[in-house]
């Protein structure tokens, strides 16, 4: 049993003259859920804070509800305040009255009170249906490894060992020299940077605490934060499997040639790897050197100032040790050239030629001769080469992709591998998705590839030093997989976009989903997604949701309605028109959901089920979902109801979806209002045990795994580029949709009817009671029969059906 | 348990307790720009002033961060501090004239017009950081911070470009007391603050 404490803030002149809060106190107090109401000037204030203690303690209150501001701004203090006396973070629920009640309606404080008392009272709903779980300490049982074999596993290790933590760098190569000999093609031009790199590389090679092996290629990873198993094929021995407690990708990108294009012929036309090379074997050329940093034409302009750099490295050596070269440099004019204004001077001093052309023509390559257009007197002309070196072309490549799919790093096809997944607060979420280095995941210069090596290696660092501290814990909202309902299907894997569900333990169907809670942010639209409601977000459950709906649906007064508003878009948005005093309908009714892609279709049809006549969503504009895509995800699940709406024979309008700006609160106040029209034209859904009966056949299918799964089909996946609506086949699928609805919908409600009835029931009383065509039912009922739902029995010759 | 008197009334307040937050309690009101409760108070408007003391000795104080004390006599609507809060309005008249909070909260101490130079009669900003603090105690992601010094110092992101740390969330929005961060917030997070400002790249 819960207890639930319920305080009413003042706020000085901004609460109180406008909600009746004596009122609002007697109201509450006969909620049989509410186990204390108190009022407070300030709850937030350090007096307010301290009689909230108080009060929670005398009391013996294991949630609250403060009925003040901003849950978005002021909750956390709450959270922070009340941890001491045993409130954590979901049992603390913040309404935000002041914005949502007091400052948006002219109701006069007797019906302000009303209105902040379905408000609470929904609220309290919700908590009290919460079972609260403890937190979840994180251990680390393994070393850390790093693996992928990038340059920037060295600074990575580096950083590790000197702060005192044992590492494993898993290598392609048996000897730290071989690596130092390869790294041109990886980033040419960085010779001057060697001293350090080997010296660096001898450090970590030298130190107990790092541990070399020598590996074939990466082939599984499972486990979580803090224990992992990393398998590494090994010939045509059984792959070698070794536990890590964190791990760190250090992984390179690809450099490759020009190829045929840019009369590229790896002798005299040949492109940076090739020319580094070809310093280091043969030496430095004597005559005309003529780099040309062609990366805007070849496509890849966002790279051009890396060619720059290792051009101009290249050719600062090239003239320190050969005073027969001549070098000059072409580029782009719009290439702003990235040296400092000292290694301006020194080329100058050096005697290297700089030189723009127009990038209205394209360079032609001909024997001895780089044709170009001059900027400055718009004629060609032509600069001759005897060696012409050209901008590598830079990529993932595809040993790297095959990797980072391992590793369950999701990236668009032919982009590099940085993807920042959410925008959501740092406490939501443990820690980055991977902890990745190099030039895979965005072209960079070696000194940033290692520079991103020492920050993966220094966060790595923290973790592991709070996890020895016994200090690190998963955040509290996070996904859990309940299983004893999981079947394995992956589809929340598939539209996960935090990477927080965990590399499956095993290979092969029905592999039961696990969540690593340290990666998940509590997007929670895999959870409303889950066909079989086996992933919850715990402490923020959809039960509780639902528990809320229909906490206020019951509450309505006729001409009410009630919408649910998003953290970052809709309620954002009220919050500020709240702010604003921008006035609104006083008929609606918002709940706060920190996504809107949480709100699962059952969540929806529950509030329909009790009583709501309308529910509005808000949530963020398009494509501006802080989440997996949970605006995207909702705009499937309000059509879904939308088609059980028509089904029923209700107006597909009672359910809406609005796209809301936090910065744009006017946009808010239309949505409100344009859907405050409609409800009044519409008027109330019939309170007759018909209607409830629909309502309940509506409430069934959305729960019933096999439209769940339909609905998933056609949720968009991360790697999908349009919002929902421009899917390929979007009419055929919806048209399917539209018929397993019905079916499925017409199932339920039979269910239902013959679950009442004691007696084998005939079709013609069926369809009678259903309101149904018999030819409609018969189908229906057979595959019932078939799937052993329901059994088939004959009285005097005619097919009866009773429950089994 | 510490005693004391506000305007004139006796009340009760406890160790760690500030002379706002006391007031506050007992439904005195002060007025405040720079003060949120959810972040720690800095004391930059200065506009919540109170003078304590008695007829013989008294000092203005900012009530938002005055620590309560035992016998301490505040009055919070005396003729001196309401001479300081309109030196207060009108430097922030001159400030910021564009703001309609400021001009209605001059207005209401009698405060018309500035004596004072305004440099952008466009300007909103009273530069209170209150944005600045939300940004790093609430969300925890210190996205923006003020730029420049003297009359050049306004808030936004680092180099005034989009912010990668900034999880629009517009908190800042909320809690700012004069409406001006609303038309700084895109600059801050970008287009598509949800993805697209996060995305790869320089």
């Amino acid at each position: 049993m819960s207890r639930v404490g319920v305080f009413l803030c003042e706020c000085g002149r901004r609460i109180a003259p406008q909600v009746d809060l004596k009122q609002l106190g007697e109201l509450l107090s006969q909620n049989p859920l509410v186990a204390h109401v108190q009022v407070e000037p300030f709850s937030c204030l350090s007096p307010g804070l301290g009689a909230l203690k108080a009060a929670v303690e005398e009391h013996k209150l294991d949630r609250i509800v403060v009925a003040g501001c901003e849950a978005r701004v002021i909750l956390k203090k709450f959270e922070q305040a009340l941890e001491p006396v045993g409130l954590d973070q979901g049992q603390i629920d913040v309404i935000n009255l002041r914005g949502h009640v007091a400052a948006v309606n002219d109701l006069g404080p007797e019906q302000a009170a009303v209105k902040a008392s379905k408000l609470i009272g929904a609220s309290v709903a919700g908590l009290d249906a919460l079972t609260p779980t403890a937190k979840e300490k994180v251990e680390m049982q393994g070393p850390v490894m790093i693996l992928g074999g990038g340059i920037a596993t060295y600074a990575a290790a580096q950083e590790l060992l000197r702060r005192g933590i044992a590492t494993i760098i898993a290598m392609y190569t048996d000897e730290y020299q071989d690596e130092l000999r390869m790294i041109h093609e990886h980033y040419p031009g960085e010779r001057h940077y060697y001293d350090r790199l080997e010296a660096m590389m001898q450090e970590v090679e030298e130190s107990p605490l790092v541990k070399r092996i020598s590996v074939g290629e990466l082939v599984g990873l499972t486990g979580r934060t803090g224990n992992y198993s990393v398998s590494f094929k090994m010939g045509d021995e059984i792959p070698r499997i070794i536990q890590a407690g964190a791990i760190i990708a250090c992984l390179d990108g690809q450099m490759l040639n020009q190829g045929n294009n840019f009369g590229h012929d790896g002798r005299n036309v040949i492109c940076h790897t090739e020319a580094e090379e070809m310093i280091w074997t043969l030496g430095v050329p004597t005559g005309k050197v003529v780099f040309w940093l062609n990366d805007y034409e070849s496509g890849q302009e966002d790279f051009a100032y890396l060619s720059a750099r290792s051009a101009w490295s290249m050719a600062r050596y090239m003239r320190e040790h050969e005073p027969r070269c001549q070098v000059t440099i072409m580029y782009n004019q719009k290439l702003s050239i990235p040296l400092s204004a000292g290694e301006r001077k020194l080329g100058r001093e050096l005697g290297i030629n700089w030189v723009a052309y127009d990038s209205e023509l394209r360079p032609t390559v001909q024997a001895g001769f780089l044709n170009y257009l001059s900027p400055e007197d718009h004629t060609e002309y032509e600069m001759p080469w005897d060696k012409l070196i050209l901008s590598p072309r830079r990529s993932v490549g595809l040993e790297t992709n095959r990797v980072a799919k391992v590793l369950g790093i999701k990236h668009k096809e032919g982009e590099f591998l940085e993807v920042k997944h959410s925008k959501v607060r740092p406490e939501m979420v443990g820690r980055d998705e991977t902890f990745l280095a190099g030039s895979a995941r965005y072209p960079c210069d070696l000194h940033e590839a290692l520079r991103q090596g020492r920050r993966a290696g220094t966060r790595t660092a923290e973790m592991v030093a709070k996890a020895e501290a016994g200090e690190l814990y998963a955040p509290r909202m996070v996904c859990v997989v309940d299983p004893s309902r999981c079947v394995g299907c992956g589809l929340c894997n598939e539209i996960c976009d935090c990477g927080g569900i965990e590399p499956p333990a095993k290979l092969g169907p029905s592999v039961i989903r696990h969540v690593d809670p340290m990666v998940c942010t509590g997007g929670g639209t895999c959870a409303a997604a889950c066909p079989y409601h086996a992933l919850t977000i715990q402490n923020n459950t959809t039960a509780q949701r639902e528990a809320r709906a229909a906490a206020l649906a019951r509450s309505l007064a006729p001409g009410e309605f009630m919408g649910w508003g998003c953290g970052w878009g809709g309620l954002a948005a009220a919050d500020n028109a709240g702010i604003k005093g921008l006035k609104s309908d006083p008929r609606m009714h918002l709940l706060r959901v920190s996504c809107i892609g949480q709100l699962d279709p059952s969540v929806m049809a529950r509030a329909f089920l009790e009583g709501a006549p309308g529910v509005l969503l808000l949530g963020c504009p398009p494509e501006d979902c802080h989440h997996s895509y949970g605006v995207d995800h909702t705009w499937s699940r309000v059509t879904l109801i939308r088609k059980l709406l028509s089904v029923c024979g209700l107006d597909r309008r009672r359910i809406a979806m609005a796209h809301v700006d936090l910065n744009n609160p006017q946009q808010y106040i239309q949505a409100v209002n344009s859907f405050a029209e409609l409800m009044a034209k519409l008027g109330p859904i019939p309170d007759d045990p018909e209607t409830k009966a629909k309502l309940q056949g509506m409430y069934d299918t959305v729960n019933n795994d096999r439209v769940r799964w339909v609905l998933g089909a056609s949720l968009r996946r991360p790697w999908e580029e349009v919002y929902p609506g421009d899917q390929r086949h979007a009419l055929a699928y919806d048209q399917d949709m539209v018929a397993v609805v019905r079916e499925e919908y017409t199932k339920a409600r039979l269910v239902s009817t013959l679950k009442a009835q004691p007696q084998p029931i005939g079709i013609g009383e069926l369809a009678a009671l259903l309101k149904e065509d018999e030819a409609r039912l018969v189908p229906n009922l057979r595959e019932m029969v078939s799937e052993g739902v329901i059994s088939r029995v004959h009285k005097d010759g005619v097919a009866h059906y009773i429950m089994r | 348990m510490i005693n004391m008197v506000i305007d004139g009334r006796q009340v009760q307040a406890q160790t760690g307790w500030t002379v706002l937050e006391t007031a506050r309690q007992n439904g005195i009101h002060i007025p405040t720009l720079c003060h949120h409760e959810a972040v720690e108070p800095s004391g930059a408007c200065r506009l919540c002033v109170v003078e304590i003391g008695d007829e013989t000795w008294s000092k203005i104080v900012i009530s938002c961060m005055y620590p309560v004390a035992e016998g301490l006599n505040v009055k919070t609507d005396s003729p001196r501090v309401k001479n300081v809060r309109r030196w207060i309005l009108e430097m922030l008249l001159a400030q910021c004239p564009a703001s309609p909070e400021i001009r209605a909260l001059a207005a209401e101490y009698g405060v018309q017009t500035t004596r004072f130079v305004n440099h952008d009669p466009n300007e909103q900003c009273i530069l209170c950081g209150l944005c600045v603090r939300v940004c790093k105690e609430v969300v925890g992601v210190s996205a923006i911070s003020t730029i420049g010094r003297g009359v050049h110092k306004k808030i936004g992101s680092p180099y005034g470009v989009v912010s990668d740390a900034c999880v629009a969330c517009g908190s800042c929005v909320t809690v700012c007391p004069t409406g001006a961060m609303s038309a700084r917030l895109d600059a801050i997070r970008g287009v598509h603050a949800g993805r697209e400002a996060g995305k790869g790249g320089k």
